[in-house]
């Protein structure tokens, strides 16, 4: 992720103070995040539920 | 009486009971003993000898007048202070929290105290359970006690220190990605992250709604299954409680593991993250020990330690944006910079992360459910390496996220770890087993026949 794409989406979040304040933790926090999704791999069945499904209750 | 300091929860409550022992002596035993110790180790944030010692007068008023309140009574507990514990403050080792006084107990904290328990003040822990082990904090990081130069793991640090030396039999801690059980593993005691919904969370500050569990932590099986037997049940005001009724989780403890089958999850510390040779080492040396005591074990294959921890990842800094993000936007000076960096990534995953998270979460809880209708429990490592020096960010940064604990907050289920030996620098080494959702009396019966084995019960650091 490039510097200006870190920014647009730092301001996006509302994070103008501390991209001001602490601008490598903000860049180290965007690789993060890319990081790790880069390293999720997504459900193999395209059908699959997430965690937890919605439940209705009991019904009383 | 000698040595109080080391008597179990349970022989101290069963002394009490019988009128052999005070809980104004137990407490002020124990107070000594944190004064003289705890400059060196950092185990508390808040001690509280006034309340405390007071609360030893009643409890011992109580058994006098023939009235103890439950299996727990006189027996003192350290909470991690981001537990609530009525008028004391739930600083979470922030700045951001520091005046933040609780008006309630949270349910772990009324159900200790309900049973008797004695509650001596609050731990400390990584900031917001999540960012240490850190020197830019308004309090100091706890240290390890069998070596104070080594962190104690973490994020539940003071209870995990403060159970091993001896300031107390028993702490809560709390468990999103391992913080239980990685301090049971650096100080060479026994943690538990219970079957998700198990322990009520409510009055526990979040870090991951769908991740945070509440466990015990002691220097012993018998005392971990008593601590969550207080523990543990329904409550209906927090959302994500279990239905499932608690259990008598004593009842199995003595009968060993003849007939059991075992899953030795080898791959995690073989090929996922390879571990350090004496860990290793040691988890052959349990798996072996169990097999000689009649255990069926065998290998066993389930998704790779990399795949748990990126949904473990996605997951935990989603929510914990969620928490964070008014304060991260407002006030980021007021965080260190671990829990800092830890919290921001939230900021930079969009709604369909999370989602993915989710769906792939439910087939690693499938696939979990799959090797449990296998074997009865699953056995693998814990910490692929010994306790890092705490002072050694590039050390700690390299081998905090080797390990094999985050899978089963995933997942859900109940795991245990536990002492496996102690390294060649005298350091603990550490094995964790995984049971079925609600089978934590199957995970105490197996913890419990190793431990006898081994005599780690009976293994305390050098220390005071």
């Amino acid at each position: 992720m490039d510097k200006a794409m870190i920014e647009l989406l730092a301001r996006r979040a509302g994070l103008e103070k501390t991209l001001a304040e602490f601008p490598d933790d903000v860049a180290t926090a965007a690789e993060q995040a890319e990081r790790a999704v880069a390293r999720m791999k997504g459900p193999a069945d395209p059908r699959a539920e997430p965690w937890p499904p919605m439940k209705a209750g009991a019904g009383r | 009486m000698t040595d109080l300091h080391w008597m179990t929860a349970g022989d101290a409550a069963r002394a009490i009971a019988a009128r052999e022992l005070s809980p104004v002596e137990l407490t002020k035993a124990l107070l000594e003993r944190i004064q003289q110790l705890d400059p060196q180790l950092n185990v508390f944030i808040r001690l509280d000898v006034e309340i405390a010692m007071a609360a030893a007068r009643a409890a011992e008023q109580e058994i006098v007048a023939g009235r103890p309140r439950g299996p727990l009574h006189g027996v003192p507990v350290g909470i991690k202070d981001i537990i609530d514990v009525a008028g004391l403050p739930t600083t979470c080792h922030s700045k951001i929290l520091i005046d933040n006084v609780a008006a309630t107990d949270a349910v772990c904290v009324a159900r200790l105290r309900g049973a008797g328990a004695i509650v001596l003040g609050k731990l400390s822990t990584h900031e917001f359970a999540i960012g240490g082990p850190s020197f830019d904090l308004p309090w100091p990081p706890a240290r390890n006690p069998w070596n104070n130069a080594h962190h104690p793991g973490g994020s539940s640090s003071g209870s995990g220190s403060g159970v091993a030396a001896g300031l107390f039999p028993m702490a809560l801690g709390s468990d999103t990605g391992g913080s239980v059980r990685n301090p049971a593993s650096a100080c060479g005691i026994v943690g538990l992250k219970p079957t998700y919904g198990l322990v009520s969370r409510r009055g526990v500050f979040p870090l991951s709604f769908t991740l945070d569990h509440v466990g015990p932590l002691t220097r012993t099986v018998t005392d971990n299954a008593l601590m969550l037997e207080v523990i543990a049940g329904h409550d209906p005001l927090d959302p994500g409680s279990a239905t499932a009724p608690a259990g008598d989780y004593q009842r199995a403890l003595e009968r060993g593991v003849r007939g059991l089958r075992i899953g030795f999850v080898r791959h995690f510390h073989q090929t996922d993250l390879p571990a350090d040779p004496e860990v290793a080492a040691g988890l052959e040396n349990v798996a072996g020990t169990l097999k000689s005591l009649g255990a069926d074990v065998r290998d066993i294959q389930l998704p790779t330690l990399g795949e748990f921890a990126a949904v473990n990842r996605v997951i935990l800094q989603s929510e914990a944006w969620a928490i964070h993000g008014p304060w991260l936007r407002e006030r980021p000076g007021d965080y260190g910079k671990l829990a800092r960096r830890r919290l921001l990534p939230g900021a930079f995953l969009g709604a369909g992360d999370y989602v993915q998270a989710n769906r792939r979460r439910l087939e690693m809880i499938a696939a979990v459910d799959d090797g449990l209708r296998e074997v009865d429990v699953l056995l693998c490592a814990s910490a692929m390496d010994p306790p890092s020096r705490i002072e050694d960010a590039e050390e700690t940064e390299r081998t905090y996220p080797r390990q094999a604990r985050t899978p089963f907050n995933v997942t859900g289920h109940p795991a245990l770890a536990m002492m496996a030996g102690l390294s060649s620098r005298g350091l603990p080494l550490s094995v964790q087993f995984v049971g079925r959702n609600f089978a934590e009396a199957t995970l105490f019966q197996v913890a419990r026949a190793w431990e006898h084995a081994a005599g780690t019960d009976t293994r305390h650091p050098q220390i005071g």
